[in-house]
């Protein structure tokens, strides 16, 4: 019998989930032993852990890129690098729903436990190199978040997203696991340093199965990005989840989706043509970009159009995507392109590295924006106390700007940071996405990409005109106050605008070489 | 000459005295069991509930939460009996493994058991 030798180098790259699931059981405890009505500490104690456990990332990310776990995992700058926002992203979301759930009365400690679980499969899912971790770490993380969904349980919307989303998301599971079989039946293993090893031989005697199996193992991914055309659920779950969790699993999800999906197909079509692959991200990419803001454009419901929003910037997303597999970056060329070149954005050793920068980048953007965007409409939708019916309506942002100069302020900022207006971080975050597809000859889905934008901005545009140039109405609502609420919203706008005029040292950290193992 | 099939032998030989046994017994028992019929003993079993009626009734969730703990200490029980008769090989290592899976599984216990999903009226 083989017994696997564990060294400490080798839990390295599994401390971060290991953090986030201590703490997770910290607050189931304290939930079934502390039992006082005061329960803001737990959502304390989950940010607190987020923090620390994206500290001990942000640590593993300085690290030389190498399998660990018997190639089970992998430990490289990309995959930490995506932890550290992950928990950027849960500190946030923790603090957020704190404020939320108590006006709900439903503040539990099962509700932190839950995120911060969800955390821990975001972050292993992002660094998992073999089908079955893959596949386990997608669970762990699925299915906290349908339970999570559901968590208000009262009323026929959570129940509604909680279906939908499980039945949905079980299924694509699904297709994935079915992937994985078919492509471990051409190749006979699992791990993805030894289906990449065997795929070139399987293809060129059975092209359909691997082929079958791509497609498979593709689908099962665009589901959880939400990508055209595979998006259908997600309106109806982002606006049916409490809007915290929606804030979650809008920029967390997404990012681990999108990290395992690089590292799943950069270590799959290592000895094919990487066109066929290039070719399928392009057509997601093209389809989400312009589907997403274009259906962002009737809803007067500003939680359900953050949602196609969303759908939208994952989109985006995989456009990044798509540059990693374009002809230009496989080849591994040097050339320093059109972007590169520019003292802006500094020079880079070869454009895969730009794009992952580009990648990166554009998550954290897109991680403080939408937890602060997702965070103010938490503070003003309707309660339950409130009569009125409009629960996520425009009209409930019409003269914020009156009633709460400091409100509005902050979700002008994020709406203009969604739209990628400058000075703000969404802004440089596609300046570095598309820069890097221009550099990696992308040119017509990039121009493609900031046309689809630019109607986009039409839609968040229209929040800040109900908020600075509508009158109130006589009973407008308040936000409520809960000082957890205040401190992270003022902590997202303040990122959203300090990164997109000093990303400094930032950059510099996600620009280092090697960014992904065996890429 | 030696079949491909031999080493089944004694599979085979269990199979049917597997068959045998359940064929015999019922046999034997209506022989030899004393009867005393009443209506309700004579009613068709149906695992405790009433045979006949609308199969759309509604069921406490309470038996929800045990089939689910049930589930979760099973697999508990799969993963510990190729542990334990490989244990000497998997030492430490192995030890240490198994402890942290417990232990996870021993504090979801205390959650539980403290959450009151345990108790059966509450």
């Amino acid at each position: 019998m083989n017994i696997p030798h564990l060294t400490f180098q080798d839990l390295l790259p599994v401390a971060p989930a290991g953090v986030l699931v201590v703490g997770a059981i910290v607050l189931l405890l304290s939930e079934v032993f502390l039992s006082t009505a005061q329960r803001t500490y737990q959502a304390v104690i989950g940010t607190l852990t987020a923090l620390l456990a994206g500290a001990v990332a942000m640590n593993n990310a300085f690290e030389p890129a190498r399998a660990a776990l018997q190639g089970y995992v992998v430990l490289d700058p990309f995959s930490q690098w995506m932890t550290v926002l992950v928990c950027l992203g849960t500190a946030l979301a923790s603090l957020l729903s704190a404020g939320f759930l108590n006006h709900r009365n439903a503040e539990r400690g099962e509700f932190y436990a839950l995120i911060l679980f969800s955390a821990a499969g975001m972050s292993l899912l992002a660094m998992s190199a073999e089908f079955i971790t893959l596949f386990i770490n997608l669970e762990v993380l699925s299915i906290s978040t349908y339970a999570l969904t559901a968590f208000l349980r009262r009323g026929p919307r959570p129940a509604e997203a909680g279906f939908k989303y499980f039945i949905l998301g079980a299924f694509s599971a699904s297709l994935l696991l079915y992937g994985a079989a078919l492509l471990y039946g051409a190749t006979g293993s699992t791990r993805f340093l030894d289906v990449g090893l065997a795929l070139p031989q399987a293809f060129a005697q059975q092209p359909g199965l691997v082929y079958a199996g791509f497609g498979l193992v593709l689908a099962g991914f665009a589901f959880k990005v939400a990508a055209v055309p595979f998006h259908m659920w997600t309106p109806d779950v982002y606006e049916g989840a409490p809007t915290p969790v929606t804030a979650l699993m809008s920029a967390g999800v997404k990012a681990a989706a999108v990290v395992a999906l690089v590292r799943t197909f950069l270590f799959l079509v290592k000895g094919l043509s990487p066109e066929v692959p290039f070719i399928a991200f392009s057509a997601l990419a093209l389809l989400s970009m312009v589907g997403g803001n274009l259906l962002a454009l009737p809803q007067r419901n500003v939680k359900r159009m953050l949602a196609y929003s969303s759908i939208a910037h994952a989109g985006y997303l995989l456009l990044g995507v798509a540059a990693l597999f374009a002809p230009a970056t496989a080849k591994g060329s040097d050339a320093v392109g059109l972007f590169t070149a520019t003292p802006l954005l500094g020079s880079m050793p070869n454009v895969a590295a730009s794009v992952y920068k580009g990648l990166l980048f554009y998550l954290l953007g897109y991680t403080v924006t939408a937890l602060g965007a997702f965070g103010t409409i938490a503070a003003l939708e309707r309660r339950e106390d409130e009569t009125r019916s409009n629960t996520w309506d425009l009209e409930r942002f019409a003269g914020l700007a009156q009633r709460k100069p400091g409100w509005a302020a902050a979700m002008a900022a994020f709406m203009l940071s969604l739209g990628g207006v400058p000075p703000t971080v969404g802004f440089l975050g596609k300046l570095y996405l598309f820069g890097a597809a221009v550099d990696a000859g992308l040119l017509g889905l990039a121009v493609a990409g900031v046309l689809a934008s630019v109607a986009g901005v039409y839609v968040y545009l229209r929040v800040v005109v109900y908020m600075y140039m509508r009158p109130a109405p006589a009973d407008a609502p308040a936000p409520f106050r809960h000082w957890t609420t205040e401190v992270a919203l003022i902590a997202s706008a303040v990122a959203v605008v300090a990164l997109g005029v000093l990303p400094g040292p930032v950059t510099e950290w996600f620009s280092r070489a090697g960014m992904v193992f065996g890429s | 000459m030696e079949s491909p099939l031999t080493p089944y032998v004694p599979v085979a030989i269990v199979l049917f005295l597997a068959g045998a046994m359940a064929a015999a017994i019922p046999f034997i028992a209506g022989l030899l069991g004393p009867r005393s019929p009443s209506a309700v003993k004579s009613e068709i079993f149906e695992g405790g509930n009433p045979p006949i009626g609308s199969a759309r009734q509604r069921f406490a969730v309470k038996f929800y939460v045990v089939a689910l703990l049930f589930i979760v200490f099973d697999v508990e029980a799969v993963f510990l009996y190729p542990w334990a008769v490989n244990f000497q090989q998997l030492g430490w290592f192995g030890y240490a493994t198994m402890a942290v899976f417990a232990a996870t599984l021993v504090v979801a216990l205390v959650y539980v058991w403290k959450k009151g999903a345990l108790s059966w009226e509450s």
